[in-house]
This record gives C-alpha cells, structure tokens and sequence, in this order.
C-alpha cells in the first residue's frame, strides 16, 4: 500500500493567509495540517508517499517534508502542474503508484481517526476502490453514497434532490491500480475537471466493488478559516498537551496546555486551556490566553484577552483589547491605538483580509 | 483522459506533460536534484497526443 497525498490547489478560500504559502502548511495546534496526514499514513504502516504538487508553495511544502526522513517516510514528489481535477492527480500517480494499491489523502483535511480503519476494511475483501463517507445532516450539499448491507457502494451521487442516504464522501479514498484505467477513459466535468467520484462510478460500472467505510469521528477540511479555527478546537481538544516551558511563580494556569520548551508565561499571565503556545511564544502580564487558542512560534503578548484563536507566529500582541475567533497571519501585529488622536483605529491591512472592528 | 508524466531518470520526481510543455526545459524540482528535464524526454507518441490535445490539458 502506498499513500498520495495531495497538496496542491490555490487555498482562495484562505486568503490573506494564502498569499504567502501553501493552505497545507496553516498550522493547527502548532502543527501544519499537512504533517497530521503525513502522519496518519504513517500509523497505516503507508511508508512510500507521493506528494502532489500544484502551482501553489511547491518550495515550502518540499522544505517542510524534506525527503519524509524525519517523519520516517519516504517521499516522492509528483509536480501535477494545472489543477485538471482530483482524478488528473491521481492519474499523475500512476508511475509512482505502480502495481500497488494506494490511499488518496486530501493534504488540506483532517480526521480523528486516521486511516487504519479505511485501510483494514479495504484489504479485508476484493475491492477496486474504498471510499470514506460521514454521515451528515445536509445531503443535498454533498457527494452522496448509497450502500448494501455489507458497505458495499452502489451508487454515488452528487448533490442530489431526494438522498438516499446521508453518507457524503469525505475525500479519503483506497484504490486498486484498476483505477487508472478508469481514469484514462475519464472526460473532463462541466467545470473542466476530472472528477475522482466519476472513475469510482466507473469502476462500479465496470463491475468491482466499492468498499466504504463510516467515519465516526470528527472530520474537518480545513479549507477556509472558521474551519482552522474548528481543526484547532478539535485537535487541542483531542491531544495529550506537555507543559514543557516556563511557568512563572505568579502566573495563573489552568486546564491542559502545550507549553512548548523554550515558551514563557510570565507573572500576572492568565492561561486558561486547552491550549498550545509554541517555542519562543512569550505571554506577559496582564494577558488572558482562553481556552481553544494557539500561539505560534516567537510571538509575544501583553495586556490583550484572546480566545478561540490562531496565532500563526512571530506576531507581537500589545493591546487591551479582546480577541476571539481570529486567524492572524504570519507576522501580524497588533498594537493600543489608545494614546493616538484622532481617536481611531490604525490599520495595514493587506489584501483579502477580513476584519470585524 | 491520457495522463501524461515524466520521472527524472536521477531522482524519481515525476512531472505532467502540462508542466513540462509550459516550460520546456526546466530544472527538475526534486529536492537537491540538478537533473534538466524537457518536454521532448516524453516518448514521441505521447508529445504528439499533448499537442493534438493541449486544449484539454488546460483549466
Ligand atoms: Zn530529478
């Protein structure tokens, strides 16, 4: 079994924080959501994995992956160029992938439960494809599937009118390498894309069997950025948190909290987890850090309340104002426009940012 | 649709005929790999086909 793991696409959705990188590379809990797929392929025992990679941060995402050595992996990288559909992706695969059977892993999604479970019920039958699927409350919004009572798929159907079931695909999938032929008959979509639900259709079509699998646990595609915000919660809720840093005598912390080595909480600081604050993150007195919140690498805060919030880091928060249920860029800062006249609100704020003042 | 790729010969990075037609000759983008890849490294079958077809390897 191998893994393809793709990472291209142009993240609009996460604009500003895509104008400067990857929207694989946003950090959830302190960690780029590309690294939770990497290692839940991983735990699969999937060693060999080909990265796809669009137009978009190709150097950034090679520069955090290396070669997999450190994630103990091995990695290869598959340049898809044009973004012509999940299926053109996988059909990048396929020299890659060769005679082996491979899992499909949306590099910007994230699930609690990995892909054991995916991958077991795959290879307990002879399958040419298995699909993940979440049951959900509004089936008219997604690629629907329908199954037996064995999980088998017998249909797949996009967005449609009258659900015969409300098991959406969650963009996790095995293959067999029977799907590249598929792929090779594939037409583009009305969009102009090569759609990975057409090649499963067809594979059902052709007469194999479709494993599926339900998710239980929570899944999230991290696509815009109340959804980071939502990954955060999750994965701070879900992680075994180590204090590791320092914890000034007179600070007040409660709850659990990621408090990364060389991070520092000093006196008068009030931290309320769960919450993670990466190396070199220093909170001062008077500031409030509540529950749901990361702070990212060499940031500083004094005097501000921030909760249910990323901090993506090297951020300098000086300010007594509350935050909550913000996503501030790399290198954001914010400061008191307290002493300044006129009394007003001093903004550099770079394209396609969102702000609620 | 006929996918079209091409593997560096040196390190493995396998790169679409898209890609490779749009740069023509380009430095692989393997990690530390010098190798220079073209478009004409594709077999002549599958040069013919992405130019006959270019239209529908583009969004
Ligand atoms: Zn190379």
């Amino acid at each position: 079994m191998k893994g393809v793991l793709l990472s291209g696409g142009t993240g609009s959705r996460l604009r500003p924080i895509t104008h400067t990188g990857p929207k694989q590379l946003v950090p959830v809990a302190n960690k780029p959501v590309l690294e939770y797929a990497v290692e839940d392929l991983k735990e699969a025992g999937i060693t060999e994995i080909g990265v796809i990679l669009g137009h978009k941060g190709r150097e950034e995402i090679q520069d955090l992956l290396g070669d997999g050595s450190d994630y103990g992996v091995e990695i290869t990288y598959i340049v898809q160029g044009n973004p012509l559909g999940l299926a053109h992706a996988a059909g990048c695969a396929k020299d890659f992938v060769g005679d082996d059977d491979f899992v499909m892993y949306l590099g910007d999604n994230i699930l609690k439960e990995g892909v054991v479970d995916l991958v077991e019920s795959f290879e307990s039958g002879d399958f040419g494809a298995g699909i993940a699927l979440q049951e959900v409350e509004n089936p008219q919004q997604f690629g629907i599937a329908d199954v037996d009572d064995q999980g088998n798929v017998t249909q797949l159907i996009e967005k449609p009118d009258e659900p015969p079931t409300n098991l959406a695909l969650i963009g996790m999938y095995v293959f067999s390498p029977a799907v590249f032929d598929a792929i090779e008959q594939l037409e583009p979509s009305w969009r102009g894309e090569l759609e990975i639900t057409d090649a499963i259709q067809s594979l059902l079509e052709d007469g194999y069997a479709i494993d599926s699998h339900v998710v239980e646990g929570w899944w999230k595609d991290t696509g815009k950025p109340e959804d980071i915000l939502e990954a955060n919660q999750l994965v701070l809720e879900d992680k075994s948190l180590k204090k590791r840093g320092t914890v000034s005598d007179d600070a007040t912390v409660d709850g659990r909290i990621e408090l990364a080595e060389s991070a520092t909480i000093e006196d008068g600081a009030v931290v309320r987890g769960p919450v993670s604050i990466a190396d070199g993150a220093v909170i001062k007195s008077g500031t409030y850090v509540g529950p749901y919140t990361s702070v990212g690498p060499n940031s500083t805060l004094e005097g501000v309340h921030i909760e249910n919030s990323v901090v993506i880091g090297e951020s300098s928060i000086n300010t007594s104002g509350r935050i909550v249920d913000s996503l501030l860029g790399k290198g954001a800062n914010i400061g008191s426009a307290d002493d300044f006249l006129p009394e007003g609100r001093r903004l550099v704020v770079g394209e396609n940012s969102q702000l609620k003042l | 649709m006929h996918i079209i790729t091409h593997a560096c010969t040196q390190c493995g990075t396998v790169v679409s005929a898209n890609e490779l037609e749009s740069n023509r000759v380009m430095k692989c983008p393997g990690l530390g790999c010098e190798n220079v890849l073209r478009f004409t490294d594709l077999d002549q079958a599958d040069q013919e086909h992405f130019l006959d077809n270019k239209a529908s390897y583009e969004l």
